[in-house]
């Protein structure tokens, strides 16, 4: 039997949004499919070994609790973090998380915060957030029967840029997503995938849900091939109605 | 005579005439329209007022309306805005509903439930004399932005407010910090640490860390989300001494709670005397809010056989808890807007133990939050242990699908979910499902509550709202 071991990171202080649902999806996705699922929740002053892990999630938080973990993320974790990131661990980060990833952090009034640096992007504060339904689109995700579009609701200042070889995660059809000016959302480095997508992001999108399980269970297992076919009904619809109201 | 002030009182009062003839409900405009017209009109009128406000994140309306009962009970004649009007404009309406044309009232007392997030903006036109604070937690955030800034807002009124007596919750350390080395008056109620033993974890809380030095803080008992015995070991901020305290919970079920809780000597020292009380409401949470009105009693030195009287009777708020009879059967409205405020209503559902259906019913307009993500944060998990007694649970509203898509996440079997977004197609399957004696319950957002509502009232004659 398949198994996987997922990471919460921080789940105590980085926990807005309902980004949780992220890994409530996960679990639910492989057991469905009779694939143990183990969650493990690793938080400030817990030893972190990511070789034991096989998908880590990073969600976003408010500034107060982004700042509480600061010294620990990057003093006691950055290090283990940056090679997971190298060696091609699969990785999921929404929104604080996703810019936590990044080299820094200018606040809007020119303060600099220094990141992680596991991933060429930075992210400059704004005074406006960017608030609202939003569906892009993933080219990765297509297929015959899949138009690759995702459904989620972003809220966020911070505006973020890639570096040269990180891609975006998708490209914007309705709303704001990387920095609501060049059309991108997300981004994707090696087995990284990160969105500024709450809501949670990947129940309402099972296709994105499963690709992240399927490189996991590919990292690990030779001989895993794909994932079983499950009914995505309520999924489905709700990923349908969300975009058909969203971009009409 | 102030022609001014009688004109816009005469124009404002014809305007809550009309909107009521019109039967839009509509509670908030003609405050705003008396503030174009006579921006000072709010310090000439609440003047003679004793002004007794309540905000917080959950329970606002409910303890108002057990401090109304208590008011009652004391004989006190009081203004109070019911119908869920608490926003500026909602404050001034009420005001000028109750004033003559001159500007004069009967009533010597105004009782405000006051939206938090507006509470900083009202006290630049009234302030309270006594401020009854029930608690934070996260709530619609893509409207008020961060929790952090709705406790900055609100400690920023009170000190817009320096006469102002303080009621606060103990147990929340987010609402216990308004208080904190405050040169004022300061009443805190909360539970004693063997008043309730349930919870042991502190899981998803939304405030861990301490709010001064960020250090995070250990809890000696836990009530519910982050409410219980929090102390910081780093800085030792920690929960403050309760003056009137839940001591024991006798009894928790489906209709009432039965307490015993304590109440301190206002001033110089003496021994807490106890009390026993049934909560005319269900659950923990509830029992938050009876004492919240019971402190605030106890600060206006009202008897405690009053406080325990208000307890035991009052009338449960707009949409809180409603509960319909029809045919023997019954429909119980219970609004839910936030995860704490979700889960407290999903503990309570468990303690339901005949056949049953339950109904969500979730939108996303402005006043709801158009941000559903929080559903995720609600542990609906725990309805697993429902599947015995719920035949069916519907998803209803703007949000069903996602409504659907969360419980099935949550381990519900599919085939126990059922969309339904006709809400009078809802109710006949749901009531055809129960027995008579059996119940059927409602969980709306605040929109979806007002449309519930009225397909109800116009079925079975529920009152009309701002009665």
């Amino acid at each position: 039997m398949y198994e996987l071991n997922i990471c919460h990171l921080y789940p105590d202080l980085l926990n807005l949004y309902g980004d949780r649902g992220n890994i409530i999806a996960l679990k639910m996705r492989c057991n469905w499919r009779g694939i143990n699922a183990n969650v493990s929740n690793i938080s400030i002053g817990d030893k972190f070994d990511a070789e034991a892990y096989d998908i880590i999630f990073l969600g976003g938080g408010q500034d107060y609790e982004q700042e509480m973990i600061q010294n620990d993320l990057l003093n006691e974790k950055g290090e283990e973090i940056r090679n997971a990131v190298k060696n091609d661990k699969v990785f999921l980060a929404i929104c604080g998380g996703y810019q936590l990833l990044g080299s820094y952090y200018k606040t809007w009034d020119g303060k600099e915060i220094h990141f992680l640096n596991a991933l060429n992007l930075w992210t400059i504060g704004g005074k406006e957030r960017m608030i609202g339904n939003f569906v892009f689109e993933c080219d990765f995700l297509k297929n015959d029967n899949y138009d690759g579009k995702i459904v989620g609701f972003e809220n966020h200042s911070g505006r973020t840029y890639l570096g040269p070889e990180v891609k975006p995660l998708g490209r914007i059809v309705k709303g704001y997503g990387n920095n609501g000016e060049d059309g991108f959302e997300g981004a994707i480095y090696k087995n990284v995938y990160c969105s500024y997508s709450h809501g949670s992001l990947l129940p309402k999108n099972p296709a994105l849900a499963d690709h992240l399980i399927s490189i996991a269970l590919k990292q690990k297992y030779k001989d895993f091939e794909s994932l079983s076919i499950i009914d995505d009904k309520f999924e489905n619809l709700a990923h349908d109605t969300m975009v058909k109201r969203i971009i009409g | 005579m102030n022609i001014r002030l009688t004109f816009t009182i005469i124009i404002t009062k014809f305007l809550i005439f009309m909107l009521r003839v019109l039967k839009s409900g509509g509670t908030s405009l003609p405050g705003k329209v008396a503030r174009k017209i006579y921006p000072d009109i709010m310090k000439i009128i609440s003047k003679d007022f004793r002004i007794i406000m309540v905000t917080g994140t959950n329970g606002k309306t409910t303890t108002t309306r057990i401090i109304g009962k208590l008011l009652d009970e004391n004989n006190i004649e009081y203004i109070t805005n019911k119908s869920g009007a608490n926003l500026v404009s909602g404050v001034i309406t009420t005001f000028i509903e109750s004033v003559n044309v001159f500007g004069k009232s009967k009533a010597s007392t105004a009782l405000l439930e006051v939206d938090e997030a507006a509470f900083n903006v009202v006290t630049d036109y009234v302030q309270p004399d006594i401020l009854v604070v029930t608690n934070f937690f996260r709530d619609q955030l893509d409207r008020y932005g961060e929790l952090y800034t709705t406790l900055n807002n609100v400690r920023s009124g009170i000190e817009k407010s320096p006469n102002a007596k303080l009621v606060l919750n103990a147990d929340d350390s987010l609402c216990a910090s308004l208080g904190h080395n405050m040169d004022r008056e300061v009443l805190y109620y909360g539970f004693s640490d063997e008043a309730y033993t349930g919870n042991s974890t502190v899981v998803n809380s939304d405030a861990s860390i301490c709010l001064y030095c960020k250090s995070k803080y250990e809890y000696s008992y836990h009530v519910y989300g982050h409410l219980g015995g929090f102390s910081c070991p780093n800085c030792g901020y920690m929960r403050p001494t309760s003056k009137v305290t839940c001591v024991k919970i006798n009894e928790l079920n489906t209709s009432y709670s039965d307490i015993i809780f304590a109440l301190g000597p206002l001033k110089e020292s003496g021994e807490p005397v106890s009390y026993n009380a049934r909560i005319n409401l269900p659950g923990l949470y509830n029992i938050y809010n009876a004492l919240a009105a019971a402190s605030l009693g106890h600060l206006l030195v009202f008897s405690p056989d009053s406080l325990v009287k208000a307890m035991e009777s009052f009338e449960c708020g707009f949409g809180r808890m409603e509960t319909i009879q029809t045919n023997g059967k019954t429909i119980k409205v219970i609004l839910v807007k936030n995860p704490t405020g979700f889960n407290q209503v999903l503990s309570y559902l468990l303690t339901e133990k005949q056949n049953t259906q339950i109904a969500f019913v979730i939108n996303d307009r402005l006043a709801d939050g158009t941000d559903i993500s929080w559903l995720w944060d609600v542990d609906f998990e725990q309805l697993q242990q429902m599947q015995g007694n719920v035949s069916c649970f519907y998803t209803s509203g703007i949000r069903a699908e996602d409504m659907a898509v969360r419980l099935k996440y949550a381990g519900i079997h599919s085939d126990k979910i059922q969309i339904e977004k006709d809400y009078e197609t809802l109710l006949n399957k749901a009531l055809d499902a129960i027995s008579e004696g059996q119940n059927l319950y409602i969980l709306p957002t605040y929109t979806s509550m007002l449309e519930v509502r009225s397909l109800l009232e116009k079925k079975f004659g529920l009152k009309e709202f701002w009665k």
